[in-house]
């Protein structure tokens, strides 16, 4: 009967404790959670309700599917997402093989020498879009319709290495020696080693790169607008310039809208695609 | 603003300049946040075609009613392009232009081509065009021009080179439609594309407007078709010693050439606000029409009065040479900047150079290009 009596004061307490911890942590979480509603959530909504309307600078009203519908009948749409996913089949493989393979050198090398590597690979993105494109500039392949893509797809390799290299670095150096050496001693090749220990290692760091990276080239915009504005021939269009150029020229949000809703969904698939191979593979 | 507060010191004005790249995007922006100033300095195209067109503007009819006159004396081109058309003012205009072209005038004489020009008038016909280019290449001055359609920048003198050619218009005569499917258009394109393909003339999808002129400046080139009295004052910096810089008005059939006009002004924007909207027109007004500030305003610009009473702003100045360019001011040509969809067709405009330059049916590619801006 005591301990009956005693159990329930004790859980009531528990709970308790655990409520003001809850609230604390709802209250440290507070300032983030709500610059995450209000610049995240709540333009992802609205961009959502708006795509559902005809919303231009003169007029505001609902036209149900009409954006959508519009949008798989323009040829420019088309060539916007065609364009769009080859810069992504390409870039993201190429970044993430180039990174680890650079990485993997790096990492082999002094300490001092490791470094000064590092800041030159991560130097493009320090100096932003804009440097390199005032450089890129001068390619006349830009011009070309044929080359104009494989271009633009060079120049984003450039900005986009940095940071993997710089991660895969940091992976790599984190790999547990005593297994690496186990390996060895056991008779393992290097591609063995690689495959067997290191890579199942980096993995999280991979998944990271390859979700970061498909984003970023799904979203690749300032190296169109500044070198290319889609040309020639839109053969550089991609959908982020298509939605830019659709709701701040044309001032057409709500088509615009709608296209940021079809983007978003894609790379949501993309990514979602990616987790799940990269838990297969630790799995 | 330091001479407008002498006179008004209980007026507050903060400037903000907006640049040609991003300035559009600033504005949309702030026309749909609600943040929009109280005074925007434009032209046309956007004062009365798109924000007027909106909605979004004030009508400032009230501004013209003591100087309607000085401006129609100046130009009538520019009055019809201040208003919609039920008569509703949206700019009140302060400086105009018109944009030509350039020459290397060393060039020219090096390759014996300025018999083909007008050096008086600073006009020549299509044919005269034609044979200093002849006259260039032979003379290995290559490439004698190019023309550059990588973007919508300085696209005022590829519509004007191309319109001019053969004398024909860019939209109808009511502004309400495109006209580049005209017999005289498809004709002047057809040319530029033979000259491109026969070596005369380069094209290039990969500049706009500012390479073009720095390859102006740099002599790699001996004609530019994007300059006017500005880009004279702002370009001379970087001029090579052996560009001699010579402003030509477009080459047409006639001689007579319609060149592309500018007109700048300020817009009101209808914040809801009658005591800020009253400031901002006698801060406008002051600008625009104080004897003691009007001329200096002008001046400031680079640009010409629209008002025929203040005559020439820059005889005795610094800026002198700005006056040569009043030459080009007669041949102001229609401002049919003001036609709907005029931003759309902007880059319509530029990826119809390029299909053409990259071998297209001109009268299709024309056709699609017309099609997709009078949509």
């Amino acid at each position: 009967m005591q301990k009956t009596a005693v159990q329930p004061r004790q859980s009531v307490a528990m709970m308790q404790s655990r409520r003001r911890e809850n609230i604390a942590g709802y209250l440290f979480m507070a300032p983030s959670l709500l610059f995450f509603l209000g610049f995240v959530v709540f333009p992802m909504v609205m961009c959502l309700v708006y795509s559902f309307t005809d919303y231009t600078m003169t007029s505001f009203s609902f036209s149900g599917f009409a954006n959508y519908q519009r949008m798989f009948q323009d040829a420019i749409f088309g060539k916007a997402l065609w364009n769009t996913i080859i810069l992504v089949l390409i870039s993201v493989p190429v970044t993430c093989f180039f990174s680890l393979w650079a990485a993997s050198i790096i990492s082999k090398l002094h300490d001092r020498t490791t470094s000064f590597f590092r800041c030159v690979f991560y130097l493009p993105v320090v100096t932003g879009s804009v440097a390199v494109t005032v450089i890129s500039r001068n390619m006349n392949w830009l011009g070309d319709a044929s080359t104009a893509l494989g271009c633009i797809i060079t120049i984003l390799l450039t900005t986009s290495v940095g940071q993997p290299i710089v991660l895969y670095v940091s992976a790599l150096n984190n790999v547990d020696q005593s297994l690496v050496e186990a390996a060895s001693v056991d008779g393992a090749t290097n591609l063995q080693t690689f495959w067997r220990i290191k890579w199942p290692q980096i993995m999280p760091t991979t998944l990271y790169i390859l979700v970061i990276t498909t984003i970023n080239s799904f979203q690749c915009f300032a190296l169109i607008q500044l070198l290319t504005s889609g040309g020639p021939n839109h053969a550089t269009e991609t959908i982020m310039y298509y939605i830019y150029y659709n709701a701040f020229k044309l001032q057409s949000y709500g088509y615009g809208s709608a296209m940021g809703i079809i983007l978003a969904l894609i790379i949501a698939a993309f990514s979602a695609l990616q987790f799940k191979v990269a838990q297969t593979d630790n799995g | 603003m330091a001479n407008f507060n002498a006179v008004h010191p209980e007026i507050k004005v903060k400037v903000q300049y907006l640049d040609y790249a991003s300035g559009d995007d600033q504005v949309t922006t702030a026309i749909e946040a609600k943040t929009t100033p109280d005074i925007v300095m434009e032209g046309p195209e956007r004062l009365v075609a798109n924000w007027g067109a909106a909605g979004k503007m004030l009508d400032i009819s009230d501004l013209w009613a003591d100087t309607k006159d000085d401006i129609i004396a100046a130009s009538p081109a520019v009055e019809a392009a201040c208003k919609n058309g039920e008569g509703i003012y949206y700019e009140y205009p302060l400086c105009m232009t018109t944009h030509c072209m350039v020459i290397n005038y060393n060039d020219f004489e090096a390759a014996g081509a300025l018999q083909y020009l007008d050096e008086a008038t600073h006009t020549w016909t299509t044919e005269g065009f034609l044979n200093a280019l002849d006259a260039l290449n032979a003379a290995g001055y290559q490439p004698t021009a190019v023309v550059y359609c990588g973007g919508q920048g300085g696209d005022q003198g590829t519509r004007a080179l191309v319109t001019n050619l053969y004398s024909g218009q860019f939209t109808n005569a009511d502004h309400t439609a495109y006209t580049m499917t005209s017999e005289e258009n498809i004709k002047a394109l057809t040319l530029l594309q033979t000259l491109v393909n026969e070596g005369k003339l380069d094209a290039d999808p990969g500049i706009v407007a500012g390479d073009e002129i720095a390859l102006f400046c740099n002599s790699t080139i001996s004609i530019g078709f994007c300059w006017n009295a500005s880009a004279a004052v702002s370009n001379k910096a970087s001029l090579a010693d052996d560009v001699k810089v010579f402003p030509m008005a477009f080459p047409s059939d006639d001689g007579v050439p319609e060149l592309q006009g500018g007109i700048w002004g300020f817009g009101l924007f209808d914040n809801g606000d009658e005591a800020k909207a009253a400031a901002a027109k006698t801060f406008v007004k002051f600008v625009c029409d104080d004897p003691s500030q009007a001329a200096a305003s002008v001046y400031a610009s680079g640009f010409f009065p629209t008002r025929a009473s203040l005559g020439d702003v820059y005889a005795g100045t610094d800026k002198a040479e700005n006056g040569d360019y009043a030459i080009f001011m007669p041949f102001l040509g229609d401002y049919y900047q003001v036609t709907p969809n005029w931003a759309a067709q902007r880059t319509e405009w530029w990826n119809l150079l390029q299909r053409v330059f990259a071998g297209g049916d001109v009268a299709a590619e024309a056709a699609v290009y017309e099609a997709n801006s009078n949509k």
